[in-house]
């Protein structure tokens, strides 16, 4: 479709909340004219709820101490003595 | 919080182990749910989640306190995911034919649990299929999709995390939203 390419670019400014408000008219004014704008509008609002509809999810409940079971060992003291010991 | 953030740091650098503990509590969650959706299994995102951390702590030296923990956290466990994604081998999809088999697809062979409320299914399954259609997305797209729709932040912070410029992040969020739309439409 011939529209879709020139106004795609603003459908996806107007997406990331950055269409100024006469962009924002111009956009509206047009998914009013055009049916296949429209619909490509609201196929990208509706990807972007299923998205957002993941629910989140929480780390599992050992997952602190796994990872303080896993930390380097701090090398500092021991060598400080063997340099010393030198 | 970041001044909080900014107090563990510097009791980490002063030798105190422990307060590590404190800021893998704080950060833990959101940094398992972004290596989850990054790589698509619980198994897989606890070992990056978790090596995303113990860089973190080997590297809290090169770290400067003037900026977010998250942001840097969030760039560490992006990579360790791309990493691992990039090692692994391709994945099998669900709805894949099962080798040497007419119309059986893997899909069809897992175990339906009907037990379990109508509604619970159709939410769990949703879920994964959200999911299935993150992880279809090329890794580029991915990361910035994840970091926009399910962390929440601002192009200006992911182009921080992903180390892009805000145009190149712009970028690869409309062509993550494209290809979404294209296999999400039709439901």
């Amino acid at each position: 479709m011939k529209c879709e390419q020139s106004y795609e670019q603003l459908i996806h400014k107007y997406l990331d909340g950055e269409a100024t408000s006469t962009e924002r008219q111009t956009l509206e004014k047009h998914l009013n004219e055009c049916s296949h704008c429209k619909m490509h509008v609201r196929e990208l609002k509706k990807a972007i709820a299923f998205v957002q509809s993941a629910s989140h999810i929480e780390a599992p409940k050992d997952f602190t101490a796994n990872v303080m079971a896993n930390l380097p060992q701090k090398k500092t003291t021991s060598k400080t003595k063997s340099t010393w010991k030198r | 919080m970041e001044a909080i953030v900014k107090r563990i740091i510097l009791e980490i650098k002063q030798g105190d182990e422990q307060a590590f503990a404190e800021l893998v509590e704080l950060y833990k969650d959101k940094v398992y749910q972004v290596a989850y959706r990054m790589v698509g299994n619980a198994h897989e995102a606890q070992d990056v989640a978790q090596e995303a951390f113990l860089r973190a702590y080997t590297n809290l030296d090169r770290f400067d306190t003037n900026r977010k923990f998250s942001t840097w956290i969030f760039r560490i466990a992006t990579n360790v995911a791309i990493d691992r994604l990039r090692k692994k081998k391709p994945d099998f999809y669900l709805q894949d034919q099962v080798q040497g088999s007419q119309d059986l697809t893997y899909e069809s062979q897992l175990a339906a649990s009907d037990d379990l409320p109508e509604e619970q299914i159709v939410t769990a399954e949703m879920q994964e299929w959200v999911q299935g259609e993150i992880n279809r997305l090329p890794v580029k797209y991915r990361t910035a999709i994840i970091l926009k729709y399910l962390e929440d932040l601002s192009l200006k912070e992911i182009s921080e995390i992903m180390d892009l410029p805000v145009s190149t992040v712009k970028t690869r969020i409309h062509r993550g939203r494209e290809a979404l739309r294209k296999r999400m439409r039709h439901l």
